[in-house]
């Protein structure tokens, strides 16, 4: 984008606030659905947002996909913030750059002939084809390069480089009406090369998904659970993160209440920090989507409430400093507060320790999905095993945690010394799909969780 | 659109040019205060052609740069998979109203009063609650025309309020959800938000169960357990992948007699109405289960095609993705008995307003396993209280072999599919305490 034209824009705008965003995406798919080529498809994007606040309204937006007439958007903003009537909107001070974030790719896979693309997830799918009983198989490649044009009228003026590059496999087994899937998948910031020799992921999948069929489904009751490290990432990420973001508590007295700093959450083994600076990461950026520089945030402390996630307004209106957790899932949508990468650091507790105590219990593996209604929380595995007498025993399938992030957080009783993290995730809030997000834990064990089962 | 097409002509043996124009409006209250207001200009186009039979897609978003969308086209037409697909001629399609022009009209300060009504309305029952209020009105119109022939171009309005309720107490945090759509400005909302007053009411008291079998009743929005299983299973799609359960069970009894499912497009006032499909195709009314019986599966042109079937006129189509098989409306059929009848009638069992999770576990198989966020425990005929930390688990394949009862009260849920209530005579409950 033009930048004297933004900036000149930004001059002219009568709001008390006014910021812009602009992406221009090129999008290469490449699926396989089963022996069939899905899509191989190349797709282009461009559009903006601008978002304009007036102390006396509220927040007013536009987003558009032409870039023809910026002083049209820039009048639509303000004139929508104008018929906003809310409390006056601060926003917590921030020291702006102007800064230009290039991609530093191995290989750029923009280079890539997609004939060369098409071959590799082609290997991928054959290699879960090759699996007897794998009926059905979603082979995707997919690489996505965003420019982004960020710029406000407090000084701010960023050209970042958002590079993605994705590998997502999943087979499906069947038996009958017995219907079996199994999923991996890798997509990082990086370069092309990431995505090469996942020939050992392909095996397991499909393998897994074979397994599963012959997997008795687990006896629902109350047991001590083993999550992997890719479970209990996605469980701190849905059942504790949401919690920590600001925009949950900043208007509710009562969820302050319950979200007070310094309340013990858990046992002093239990730390949970956010990260938007650690590199290579899916949540990773220099600056959030208001220019605020990101960092890493404390939100648990050995087991005490120590920090949460802001953006300026809900920094401001807490009385808080910002943490650069403001983040828009494209430009269509406003900034709002969420995680980046969020993780259990490390404890101390050995895998083959964590288990040996267990005479009866489950360990739970891989996250279908999680959701969470605040307090309540629910996460399906993608498979699990049960424990016996100290011993990792029979698969299992359809493992559903669920329970109340209170006392669950309460009952983890061991943290594992193997802090891995995953990239895969993509978060759910608000409008506009999914945003990128990586998750890490290390093994954790929580005491007494109900484990739906027929 | 007539340019690319003619562009088309000679470099690929059929083609097609779909465009979409959108404009709409959202104002938002967050915790009881309105905080925004957002004006939106969305524009595409998308392609599709054959190239050797090798059906290639490319679609762009914003300023349309002609030589790069054709570049990008047969590129994809290269190396695609061969699809024996025909693109349809003009043909007529039912007729449907899906433009109330009179919502163009509607007055901004007309949002804002609905917005501050329903958040006073929801107050009065709970004057801690925190309440979310979006409410978004969309002018849209899509232009299609394609080397057979078709050249067509559609109007929709949409008009669509989504409500959510928070309620803390200590750790106790009740979140509900709600929403109303259609093609005009109705006042539909006045019943979510009754709807939803009524469950915070209901969710003041608290009720404990014991674990175990009992009977189970869903709501319109908790049976979305049983009803995404059966949606999954008759996408085209699912059945041409051989994933559906019920791919190879046409003409079969799947279920108990009391479960009829219609895809219905020609429904007055629901967004998912229309004459054609996304691909020219006429769209029809028709039962994907019937009286308990496999009846018809949803095909887009695609899948068709590659099962050897016709179009059910379910192609639906956003402009970044090649067109989908997607239900029109949803309806699952009423019953005959009321709910008070059916309450009546449960000694001891549990009522599913909502429940977390779905979709996440392997639901193509039937299988579902669900946390309950909103459960009430019904004893002797009535429900007396919320009951939480309960999961539900079972598999539609086998639980919907008996249902006890269905009821005559049937409301929209997310504005997608119409269902009443569904009492099964058992399922497993598990529990903390």
């Amino acid at each position: 984008m033009d930048r004297d034209r933004i900036q000149s824009a930004l001059r002219a705008s009568r709001a008390d606030y006014t910021e812009f965003r602009s992406e221009t995406r090129q999008v290469t798919r490449i699926v396989y659905l089963g022996r069939r080529l899905e899509t191989v498809d190349t797709i282009s994007d461009e559009g903006g947002i601008v978002r304009a606040l007036v102390r006396s309204g509220g927040w007013g937006l536009s987003t558009f996909n032409s870039l023809d007439n910026l002083e049209h958007r820039f009048d639509q903003a303000y004139e929508s913030a104008r018929v906003v009537q809310t409390d006056p909107i601060n926003l917590a001070p921030v020291t702006f750059a102007h800064d230009e974030i290039r991609a530093t790719l191995g290989t750029d896979f923009r280079q890539i002939p997609l004939a060369q693309k098409k071959g590799l997830i082609e290997s991928y799918n054959d290699i879960l084809l090759s699996f007897g009983r794998v009926v059905d198989t979603q082979a995707v490649y997919m690489d996505e390069f965003i420019t982004l044009t960020y710029a406000n009228s407090e000084g701010a003026f960023i050209v970042e480089e958002r590079p993605m590059v994705t590998v997502y496999l999943v087979a499906t087994a069947r038996e009958g009406s017995n219907v079996q899937r199994a999923a991996d998948g890798l997509s990082v910031p990086a370069g092309y090369e990431h995505v090469l020799g996942m020939e050992e992921t392909a095996r397991k999948v499909a393998q897994r998904a074979v397994d599963l069929l012959s997997a008795e489904t687990v006896v629902g009751g109350v047991y001590p659970v083993v999550c992997d490290p890719k479970l209990s990432g996605v469980f701190i990420h849905e059942a504790f993160g949401h919690l920590s973001e600001a925009d949950f508590v900043y208007a509710n007295p009562q969820a302050q209440e319950m979200m007070v700093l310094g309340r013990q959450f858990g046992r002093d083994i239990l730390t949970v920090v956010d990260d938007g600076g650690l590199p290579g990461m899916r949540g990773t950026h220099r600056y959030d989507d208001e220019g605020t520089p990101t960092r890493r945030t404390e939100l648990v402390r050995q087991g005490v409430l120590t920090g949460r996630l802001h953006s300026r307004e809900t920094a401001a209106r807490m009385g808080e400093a910002v943490t650069g957790n403001a983040r828009a899932t494209g430009y269509r949508y406003p900034p709002i507060v969420r995680m980046t990468n969020t993780f259990i650091e490390r404890g101390q507790t050995p895998f083959e320790q964590m288990v040996s105590d267990i005479k009866l219990g489950v360990y739970a593996c891989d996250a279908i999905g999680g959701q969470t209604m605040l307090e309540n929380f629910s996460f399906s595995a993608g498979y699990g095993y049960m424990i016996r007498d100290g011993r990792i025993a029979e698969m299992v399938k359809d493992v559903v945690l669920s329970g109340n992030l209170f006392s669950t957080l309460q009952k983890i009783d061991a943290v594992g010394d193997d802090l891995t993290f995953s990239h895969f995730g993509m978060c759910g809030k608000g409008q506009g799909g999914g945003l990128p997000v990586s998750t890490g834990a290390p093994h954790v064990r929580i005491q007494d969780v109900v484990i739906g089962g027929r | 659109m007539q340019d690319i097409l003619t562009a088309l002509r000679g470099k690929t043996e059929q083609a097609e040019v779909y465009s979409l124009e959108e404009e709409s409006t959202l104002i938002s209250f967050e915790a009881n205060v309105m905080k925004s207001a957002r004006v939106e200009q969305k524009q595409g186009t998308a392609l599709r052609g054959t190239v050797n039979g090798r059906l290639g897609f490319t679609a762009a978003g914003g300023n349309v740069a002609k030589e790069k969308l054709i570049n990008n086209l047969l590129a994809s037409a290269q190396y695609a998979d061969k699809v024996p697909i025909s693109f349809p001629s003009a043909t007529p399609g039912p007729e449907v109203t899906t433009y109330d022009p009179a919502l163009a009209d509607v007055p901004f300060s007309r949002l804002v009063e609905i917005g501050r009504e329903i958040i006073a309305t929801l107050l009065e029952a709970d004057t801690d609650a925190k309440i979310g209020v979006d409410i978004e009105r969309g002018l849209t119109q899509w232009s299609l025309c394609n080397s057979a022939g078709t050249q067509t171009s559609r109007k929709t309005s949409s008009f669509s309020i989504s409500i959510s309720v928070e309620r803390v107490r200590g750790d106790d945090v009740l979140l509900i959800y709600d929403w109303v759509n259609g093609i005009s400005l109705t006042d539909a909302y006045r019943e979510a938000v009754q709807r939803l007053g009524a469950k915070i009411e209901l969710a003041k008291k608290s009720a404990s169960l014991v674990a175990g079998r009992m009977p189970v009743l869903f709501s319109p929005t908790g049976g979305l357990v049983l009803a995404l299983p059966i949606m999954q299973a008759t996408d085209g799609k699912s059945v041409q992948r051989g994933i559906s359960p019920m791919s190879d069970r046409l003409g079969q009894t799947v279920f108990d007699r009391k479960i009829t499912l219609w895809d219905d497009p020609t429904l007055v006032g629901r967004p998912g109405s229309g004459s054609h499909d996304g691909e020219g195709v006429p769209c029809r009314r028709k039962a994907l289960v019937q009286q308990g019986t496999c009846n018809s599966f949803l095909y887009d042109l695609k899948t068709a095609a590659l099962m050897g079937a016709q179009s059910t006129g379910n192609g639906a189509r956003g402009i970044f993705s090649p067109p989908y098989p997607s239900p029109s409306n949803l309806v699952m059929e009423a019953g005959k008995s009321s709910l008070p009848e059916i309450l009546a009638g449960i000694k001891h069992g549990l009522l599913v307003e909502f429940a977390l999770g779905l979709g996440q576990g392997n639901t193509i198989s039937g299988a579902f396993s669900n946390t309950l966020g909103l459960a009430y425990v019904i004893e002797s005929g009535e429900i007396i209280g919320r009951v939480k930390d309960v999961s539900l688990a079972g598999n539609i394949y086998e639980d919907l072999r008996e249902v006890a009862d269905v009821s005559q009260e049937s409301d929209w849920v997310y504005g997608q599919i119409r269902m009443p209530y569904i009492l099964l005579p058992e399922l497993n409950v598990t529990c903390k305490s």
